[in-house]
């Protein structure tokens, strides 16, 4: 899974069927890459998440209908680094 | 499957409920290959109690939820195994191996009895 801070929002009047109501996020991680996941769990601008890829998970999640592969699974709390990696 | 360190660890008490009880490594790949985004990160959810600083391998997609146990685990990401040695051949082929952030796993150099 993808650990990253939640920097934006994204929608749009048009979008595809399976995404009315979805909530879209764009996630940045540690490298500066950036994906777009659908969130359920109510993360805001700001927050670290764990975004999980697939199209199993967003099955298990939020339903095949949903045109996207990338789901919010975890609103973090904390994260413990080996400093020496930090 | 990913050779790579865990580094850390990660709490969420927001979280998908099959994550319940789920302990949640921050993996530093060695060698990394193809992952559908670049990162120099990965969490993986911990199958056999890894700890920091141990090398482990990593299993991804339906390989790794089956090592946790179950398939409707909504994770892509898991440790299947604790590295206890890494023997790398001194022919790598043409191909130079390049290990991310530059810092490779302990290892032997097969044929020369080790470091």
């Amino acid at each position: 899974m993808m650990l990253g801070r939640v920097v934006g929002a994204v929608w749009g009047s048009r979008h595809a069927s399976g995404l009315d109501g979805a909530k879209l996020l764009t996630i940045e991680n540690a490298n500066g890459a950036r994906v777009t996941a659908i969130d359920r769990l109510g993360a805001g601008v700001g927050d670290r998440v764990l975004v999980a890829h697939g199209s199993r998970v967003r099955d298990l999640t939020v339903g095949e209908t949903v045109a996207l592969k990338d789901v919010v699974i975890a609103i973090i709390d904390g994260v413990d680094e080996d400093e020496a990696n930090a | 499957m990913i050779l790579g360190r865990v580094v850390g660890e990660v709490w969420a008490t927001q979280k998908h409920a099959a994550l319940d009880g789920r302990k949640l490594l921050i993996i530093q790949p060695y060698l990394w290959y193809a992952p559908s985004h670049e990162v120099a990160h990965l969490v993986a959810v911990d199958a056999i109690g890894a700890g920091v600083g141990e090398d482990v391998v990593v299993c991804m997609g339906e390989p790794a939820r089956r090592s946790l146990g179950s398939s409707s685990m909504p994770v892509e990401a898991a440790v299947c195994a604790i590295v206890d040695r890494v023997e790398l051949s001194r022919d790598h082929g043409k191909r130079e191996l390049t290990f991310v952030g530059g810092r490779a796993p302990a290892h032997d150099t097969a044929g020369e009895g080790g470091s």
